[in-house]
C-alpha cells in the first residue's frame, strides 16, 4: 500500500476511495467478477427486463400517488375543480383521486403513468413468460425460476386488482362487486369468507383501506421478495442462450455487463420510463371523472376489468347457467369459470416444466435453448393455451365487439362457448403442422443449399432452381438458425449493415478469430499510463 | 307578433313623403329636390334599419328550429311531405299498414321531430333496429310533419327552445347524475353507446342534438324505455341533454381518449403501442446474437 | 463430470506490476481468473486521430443528449408555466398533460437514443466467453456438507431425545395457529348475523315495522302516474340514506308494463301459482307481486351482483350488461339467455295513501348464490 501524498490530488480521489472500501470490505476479486460477468446477447432476452423496469416505474408514481390519496369510504360533497361532478356525494377514496387528476400538478400525468406501467409489467410479463415457454429457458436447472414467474403473474394480477378498486370509481366498483359474487360462490366457506373481508355486507367501509394496505405494503412486498429471488436465481444459474458457434451446454457466450450490458440496459430503461411517461400524458386511461363515484345501482354499457383480468370476464360470460344442487346446497355455475379455471391453468403452468420432461424423456439440465419449430409438440402447446386465452379476453369484450361490427351479442356469446372448444385444438395441429414444415425446409437447405432464385432451362426441357450449397461436406442441424437468403450468413449475422437504412458498403465479414492466451495479444492502446 | 308588411310601407311613405312648407326658398330650387330625395332615402334607410332591428331582436331566430304554433302552412307542408314518403308504411291517416309500420295516432311532434330529423325514417328497409343515416329532410321538413302528426291524433311535443337554450338552462353536475343511473347503462358513461340483446344496440348520442335527446327521452323510440315528464321533468331533462353536450365537447385532459371504450381499448393499445414498440426497440438494442 | 474446469486457466506465474503488461494484459488476466475468456475484442474505432465518421457519430449523440437536456427544460418550464386548472370546455389547460408528456417522454426517449447509440457504436465489440460452473457441486463437498448437517441433527440431540420431539410438536402447532389468529379472528365476521344475505333495506324492521315506500335518489315518494307505459325507474327503499351504498343491495326496478305485456305477466304469474299448487316443479318463490301494470325487480343480478339495468321496452329484456344475461320481464324476469340460473326476484308491491310501497322485504335472498342460500324466505320473515 502506497503511503499518503500530503498533496491533495483530484485524480487521486477515486483510487483513495476505492483502496478505502477495499479495507473495509476486502471485495476488490468480488466486484470484479460482478463487471466482467458475461451476458448471452439476444433480444428476446430483453423482454423481462421490460418487467422489471415497469415496476421501478410503478414505484416512484405509486409513491407520489400515496402521498395524496386517502382509502377512507366516508361519503363527503365534492367541491374541487371538475365542475360536472361538483355538489356529488362520493367517498373520500373518489374524491382524493378526483383531486389528483385536477387539482394536484401534474396529477394526471403521474396517475395515468401509474396504471399505464401497471399494463405494461403484465403485457411484459406475459410476453416474457411465452419466450422462455417457447425457447424452453423453464427446463432444469430453472423450474424454480419458472414457478416464481408464474407467482409474480398472480401477484401482479391481485395488484393490479386492487390498485384500479381504489379510487371506488362505478367501473371498478362493479368488478368489486363481482369479486364478492365470486367469493360467496366458494362452496361451503364461501359467505364466511365474504362476510370476513368486507367487514359485514358488501360494500362496508372497510375494504377500500384494506385493499390499500394490501396495494401499498403487502403485494409490493411480496413482489420485491420474488423478484428478488428471480434475479438472484437468473445470477446464479446464470442466463440461458441460443445454439452458435462457440456456444456449448458449459459456456456463457456474450458481453461483459459493464460497459456493454449495462449502457444498453440503462438506455434500454429511458426508453421504457420514456414510453410509459408518452402514454401517460398522450393516450388517456382510467378516466374516472367520467364514471362517476360507486354506486350499487350504476352501470356502464361496455364494462371490462383491466385486460390481464378480462380472461376470466370472458370465462364468466360463456360459462352455461349450470348450477349445481347438493341436497340444499348450491354450487353455482360462476364458481367453474372464475375460482376452479384459474386454478387449474396455474396448476398446470407450475408443473408443466414436469410435464415437459415426460413428453420429452429429457431429465437433464440445459443452458441451451430451443427453437420453437424443434420442438413442435410444445409449441403447439402454447399455441392451444394462447389461443384459449385469446378467445377467453375476447369474449370479455364481446359486447364491444358486437357493437363495434354489428354482430349480435347472443351471437358473440355462443361463438366464444364454441370457439373456446374447437379454436384450442385447431391451433394446435396447424402449429404442430408449421414446426414440422419448418423443421423440414431447414433440412433441405442444410441438404440442398440455399434457393437463389436462378431458374435454370436444362437442354432436355427441365426447369431447375439453383442452389447455393452451403457446404461441401454434408451439414447437421445444430439448433442454430439456417440462412435461407443468399445475403444472410445464418447465426453470423446478416451481411448488409443498418437498421433502418442499408450502409452501402458492405461490412467485411466479421473476423471472428479466437484469442487464447497462447497467442500473441493484440496491441490496442496506447503506452500504459504511469502508474 | 305580426309586422304586417302594408302598415310598414304606409309609415314609410309618410316618414319619406315629409311636405316641405310651400313659399319655402327650397321649394322648387333643383339642388334643394335632390336634397330632399337623399333625405327620403336616409329616412328609408334608417326606417328599414329600425323596423328590421326590432323585428330581429324580438322574433324568433332563424335557427331557433322551434315549431311554436304549428300554423296551417307546416301541417299542410307536412301532409305533402307525408303522402310523398311515409304513406306506404304508415297509411293514408297514419294510421298504420299491418306487417309495414305502426300507427302514428298519439304518437306526438316530438318523437317524428326525432325519427326524420336524424334520418332514421323514412326507413331503408325492416329491421331489428332502425338506424340513424344522413337524413333525408331537413329539421324544419320534420318539424312539419310533426305538426302534421300531432294534429292527427295529438301526443308528446317538445319544449320551445333552441338546442343552445336547452344547454345553457341544464344544470351538467345533476345531468351527470341522472345519466349514470338511467342512461349509462345502456349508451356507456362515456355516452359512445352499447350492445342489446340479439343484434339490437343502443347507439352513440356524440353526434345527437339536444333536442334529439329531449325527444328521445320523451318518447322511448324502439326498444328505449319511455322517460315521461312525470319520471324526468323538463329540467331534469334539459340537465340530462346538457350533459351529453359536456360529454360532446368536453376535451379529453388526459390526451387521446381512444373511444372513452374503457378498459377493452386500453388493453389494446398497451400491446399495439407499448410491447410493439418496445420489442422494436429491443430488436435495434441487440438484434440477433453475434 | 459436471464440476469439469471449461474454461481458461489463469497462469500462476503472471506478475500484476511486472511494467511490460499493459493495462489490457491485466484486463485478461483478470477475465482468466474469473473464468473468462476474450474470443474477439475490437474497439468501435482506433485509438489516436479520430476519422469523421467517429466525429459524426460523437456529434449526433451530443446532439440528441442536447435535445434531450432542451426538452427536460421545456418539461420544467411548462409543468411550472403552463395553465392547468380544469375548465370544461377546450382550452390550453387541457393541453397541460400532452405538454407534460410529450417534453418528459420525448427527454427520455431521446436521453435513451443518446445512450444506446452509444453502446452500440462508441463501445468496443466483444464477444467473451464465460465458464458456467453448472451442475451440482464436487461429490467431495456434497459430502462435507451433507456430513456436516447430519452431525448438526445429531448435535441438538432431536434425534436421541424422542420426548422432546413430541413435546415440541405442540408449542409448535400452538404458535402456528396463534400466528395466524389475530388476521383471522380479528377479521373474521359472522355472516349469520343479523342475516344480512336474507334482509335488504325494504324489510320493514328498518322503517320502524312500516311498510317501506318506493323512492326516487333524493328520497322523493313515487305515484303510479309519474312513470309511462313502457318506461322504468330506479327506485330505492324510502329509508334514511336508502339511496346510498350502505343499502347497496336494496335498489329496484320499478316497471310500467303496457298492457298486453301487463296481461302476459299475469297470466305467467298465475301458471307458477297453479303449478305450485298442483306439487310440479316450479321456480320458486311465485311471487304475486304486481300492482295493475306495474312490477318491482331486484335490480342486482342473480349472477355476479352488477345492476341489471337495460330494459329492452319492446321485446321485455332485461339485460345485465356484464356478462349479458336476459331475463324475460314478463316471465317473472326468469333469464332465457346467459350464465344467470335464477329469476331476478319480484318485490311485491302496494299503494298507500297514492305512494307505492314495498308490501314486505323480498321473498328469497337478492343477488348472487352461495352455498347455503335458501330458496325462499317465508312471508313472516319478510316482514318481522
Amino acid at each position: 500500500m502506497s503511503p499518503r501524498k500530503r498533496r491533495f490530488e483530484f485524480a487521486r480521489v477515486p483510487a483513495q476511495v476505492g483502496l478505502g472500501l477495499d479495507e473495509r470490505l476486502g471485495a476488490a476479486t468480488v466486484l470484479r467478477r460482478t463487471l466482467n460477468k458475461v451476458f448471452p446477447n439476444h433480444w428476446s432476452f430483453l423482454l423481462g427486463e421490460i418487467a422489471l423496469y415497469s415496476f421501478i416505474i410503478l414505484l416512484l408514481t405509486g409513491t407520489f400517488l400515496a402521498l395524496f390519496f386517502d382509502p377512507s369510504m366516508t361519503e363527503v360533497v365534492y367541491d374541487g375543480s371538475y365542475t360536472p361532478l361538483r355538489g356529488e356525494m362520493m367517498s373520500q377514496a373518489y374524491a382524493t383521486s378526483l383531486n389528483l387528476s385536477f387539482d394536484v400538478r401534474g396529477g394526471l400525468i403521474m396517475r395515468q403513468m401509474h396504471h399505464w406501467a401497471a399494463l405494461l409489467f403484465m403485457a411484459s410479463i406475459l410476453v416474457h413468460m411465452f419466450r422462455v415457454f417457447f425457447t424452453g429457458a423453464f427446463r432444469k436447472p430453472r423450474e424454480m425460476n419458472w414457478v416464481v414467474g408464474v407467482l409474480l403473474f398472480w401477484l401482479g394480477f391481485l395488484e393490479g386488482f386492487a390498485g384500479y378498486s381504489l379510487p371506488d370509481d362505478a367501473l371498478s366498483g362493479t368488478g368489486l362487486r363481482i369479486a364478492t359474487a365470486i367469493i360467496l360462490s366458494i362452496p361451503v366457506v364461501g359467505t364466511w369468507v365474504y362476510t370476513s373481508l368486507f367487514g359485514g355486507e358488501f360494500p362496508g367501509t372497510e375494504i377500500l383501506p384494506r385493499l390499500y394496505i394490501v396495494h401499498v405494503f403487502l403485494l409490493p412486498l411480496l413482489i420485491l421478495g420474488l423478484i428478488t429471488l428471480h434475479l438472484a436465481l437468473m445470477v446464479k444459474q446464470k442466463h440461458t442462450q441460443w445454439p452458435g458457434p462457440k456456444a456449448t451446454e458449459h459456456n456463457v457466450v456474450g458481453v461483459r455487463m459493464v460497459p456493454g450490458f449495462a449502457v444498453k440496459t440503462t438506455g434500454f430503461f429511458l426508453l421504457i420510463f420514456g414510453l410509459v411517461v408518452l402514454m401517460g400524458g398522450l393516450v388517456q386511461i382510467n378516466p374516472m371523472w367520467l364514471f362517476g363515484p360507486y354506486k350499487g345501482e350504476v352501470v356502464s354499457a361496455a364494462s371490462q376489468p383491466d385486460w390481464y383480468v378480462m380472461f376470466l370476464d370472458g370465462s364468466t360470460r360463456l360459462m352455461p347457467d349450470w348450477d349445481l344442487t347438493i341436497g340444499p346446497y348450491t354450487i353455482p355455475a360462476l364458481f367453474w369459470p372464475t375460482v376452479v379455471l384459474p386454478g387449474v391453468l396455474t396448476m398446470l403452468a407450475i408443473f408443466y416444466p414436469a410435464i415437459d420432461r415426460r413428453i420429452y424423456k429429457d431429465y437433464e439440465a440445459h443452458h441451451l435453448l430451443q427453437r420453437p419449430r424443434d420442438v413442435p409438440a410444445r409449441t403447439g402447446l402454447g399455441m392451444m393455451a394462447i389461443s384459449f386465452w385469446l378467445v377467453l379476453t375476447i369474449s370479455g369484450g364481446n359486447d364491444i365487439v358486437a357493437e363495434k361490427f354489428d354482430i349480435s351479442l347472443n351471437a358473440m356469446t355462443w361463438a366464444g362457448r364454441v370457439g373456446l372448444l374447437i379454436v384450442p385444438p385447431i391451433a394446435y395441429w396447424v402449429t404442430y403442422r408449421i414446426c414440422l414444415g419448418l423443421q423440414q425446409h431447414d433440412r433441405e437447405v442444410l441438404a440442398h443449399g440455399v434457393e437463389t432464385g436462378i431458374i435454370k432451362r436444362l437442354p432436355d426441357g427441365r426447369f431447375v432452381e439453383v442452389h447455393q450449397p452451403l457446404s461441401d461436406k454434408p451439414l447437421e442441424y445444430t439448433g442454430t438458425p439456417v440462412p435461407k437468403k443468399m445475403n444472410k450468413l445464418g447465426a453470423l449475422g446478416p451481411a448488409i449493415r443498418g437498421f433502418f437504412f442499408p450502409i452501402e458498403k458492405p461490412a467485411p465479414p466479421p473476423a471472428v478469430t479466437p484469442v487464447s492466451p497462447a497467442d500473441a495479444p493484440r496491441e490496442l492502446e496506447e503506452a500504459p499510463p504511469k502508474q | 307578433m305580426t309586422f304586417g308588411l302594408g302598415r310598414m310601407r304606409r309609415t314609410l311613405r309618410r316618414l319619406g313623403s315629409a311636405r316641405v312648407p310651400a313659399g319655402s326658398s327650397r321649394a322648387t330650387a333643383p339642388r334643394s329636390r335632390w336634397r330632399r330625395r337623399v333625405g327620403n332615402a336616409a329616412r328609408m334607410v334608417v326606417a328599414l334599419l329600425l323596423v328590421g332591428g326590432v323585428y330581429a331582436a324580438v322574433a324568433p331566430g332563424v335557427q331557433a328550429n322551434v315549431a311554436s304554433e304549428p300554423s296551417a302552412d307546416q301541417i299542410a307542408e307536412g301532409k305533402a311531405i307525408y303522402d310523398a314518403s311515409c304513406i306506404t308504411c304508415h297509411g293514408r291517416n297514419g294510421q298504420g299498414v299491418e306487417g309495414r309500420g305502426p300507427s302514428l295516432i298519439g304518437i306526438g311532434s316530438a318523437a317524428v321531430e326525432f325519427q326524420v330529423a336524424t334520418g332514421r325514417m323514412p326507413a331503408a328497409r325492416q329491421d331489428a333496429q332502425v338506424e340513424r343515416k344522413p337524413p333525408r329532410y331537413t329539421r324544419e321538413q320534420a318539424q312539419a310533419i310533426g305538426a302534421y302528426i300531432q294534429s292527427l291524433g295529438g301526443g308528446p311535443e317538445l319544449p320551445d327552445m333552441t338546442d343552445e337554450e336547452i344547454v345553457a338552462g341544464g344544470d351538467i353536475a345533476n345531468g351527470g347524475r341522472l345519466f349514470r343511473v338511467n342512461c349509462s347503462s345502456c349508451h356507456a358513461f362515456g355516452a359512445g353507446g352499447g350492445a342489446l340483446s340479439s343484434g339490437k344496440f343502443a347507439p352513440s348520442l356524440m353526434d345527437s342534438t339536444p333536442r334529439d335527446v329531449w325527444a328521445a327521452m320523451l318518447t322511448g323510440p324502439q326498444n328505449m324505455p319511455v322517460f315521461g315528464n312525470n319520471q324526468l321533468s323538463p329540467q331534469e331533462k334539459r340537465d340530462i341533454a346538457a350533459y351529453i353536450y359536456t360529454l360532446q365537447t368536453d376535451p379529453d385532459p388526459g390526451g387521446w381518449g381512444i373511444g372513452r371504450l374503457g378498459p377493452a381499448a386500453e388493453g389494446v393499445a398497451i400491446f399495439l403501442i407499448g410491447m410493439v414498440a418496445l420489442v422494436l426497440a429491443t430488436l435495434w438494442i441487440v438484434g440477433k446474437q453475434q | 463430470m459436471s464440476s469439469e474446469q471449461h474454461g481458461p486457466v489463469a497462469d500462476p506465474n503472471f506478475d500484476v506490476d511486472d511494467p511490460r503488461n499493459t493495462r489490457f494484459d491485466l484486463v485478461r488476466e483478470g477475465l482468466r481468473r474469473d473464468g473468462m475468456e476474450i474470443a474477439y475484442y475490437e474497439p468501435a474505432f482506433p485509438p489516436g486521430r479520430k476519422s469523421k465518421v467517429e466525429k459524426r457519430i460523437e456529434r449526433s449523440i451530443a446532439l440528441l443528449f442536447v435535445l434531450a437536456g432542451l426538452l427536460a427544460i421545456g418539461f420544467v418550464v411548462a409543468y411550472i408555466w403552463w395553465p392547468w386548472k380544469y375548465e370544461v370546455g377546450a382550452n390550453a389547460a387541457k393541453y397541460y398533460t400532452p405538454i407534460l408528456a410529450a417534453t418528459l417522454g420525448g427527454s427520455l426517449v431521446l436521453l435513451g437514443f443518446g445512450v444506446i447509440a452509444w453502446a452500440k457504436k462508441l463501445l468496443p465489440h466483444e464477444v467473451v466467453i464465460q465458464d458456467r460452473h453448472e451442475g451440482a457441486s464436487p461429490y467431495e463437498e456434497q459430502r462435507l456438507t451433507g456430513a456436516a448437517i447430519m452431525n448438526i441433527v445429531d448435535e441438538t440431540g432431536i434425534r436421541r431425545r424422542p420426548i422432546l420431539k413430541a413435546a415440541l410438536a405442540l408449542p409448535a402447532a400452538g404458535l402456528g395457529v396463534a400466528a395466524v389468529a389475530p388476521l383471522v379472528g380479528a377479521l373474521i365476521k359472522n355472516p349469520n348475523e343479523g342475516h344480512p344475505l336474507l334482509k335488504t333495506g325494504w324489510h320493514p324492521e328498518n322503517n320502524g315495522g312500516r311498510r317501506v315506500r318506493l323512492t326516487r335518489d333524493d328520497g322523493t315518494p313515487i305515484r303510479p302516474e309519474e312513470v309511462s307505459p313502457g318506461g322504468q325507474m330506479t327506485v330505492f327503499p324510502g329509508i334514511p340514506g336508502g339511496a346510498t351504498n350502505k343499502w347497496a343491495d336494496s335498489p329496484v326496478l320499478l316497471i310500467h308494463l303496457r298492457q298486453e305485456d301487463a296481461d302476459r305477466l299475469r297470466a305467467s304469474i298465475a301458471e307458477s301459482q297453479a303449478k305450485l299448487e298442483a306439487g310440479q316443479k316450479v321456480a320458486r318463490p311465485v311471487v304475486d307481486g304486481m300492482w295493475q301494470n306495474f312490477v318491482a325487480y331486484s335490480k342486482i343480478c342473480t349472477h355476479a351482483g352488477c345492476p341489471a339495468s337495460l330494459y329492452e321496452q319492446q321485446t321485455n329484456r332485461l339485460l345485465c350488461p356484464c356478462h349479458q344475461s336476459q331475463f324475460l320481464i314478463t316471465e317473472q324476469a326468469k333469464p332465457v339467455f346467459g350464465p344467470a340460473h335464477r329469476k331476478l326476484p319480484m318485490l311485491p308491491l302496494d299503494v298507500e295513501d297514492g305512494f307505492f310501497v314495498a308490501r314486505s322485504d323480498f321473498l328469497e335472498p337478492i343477488g348472487p348464490t352461495y352455498w347455503e342460500r335458501p330458496v325462499e324466505i317465508s312471508e313472516q320473515e319478510a316482514t318481522s
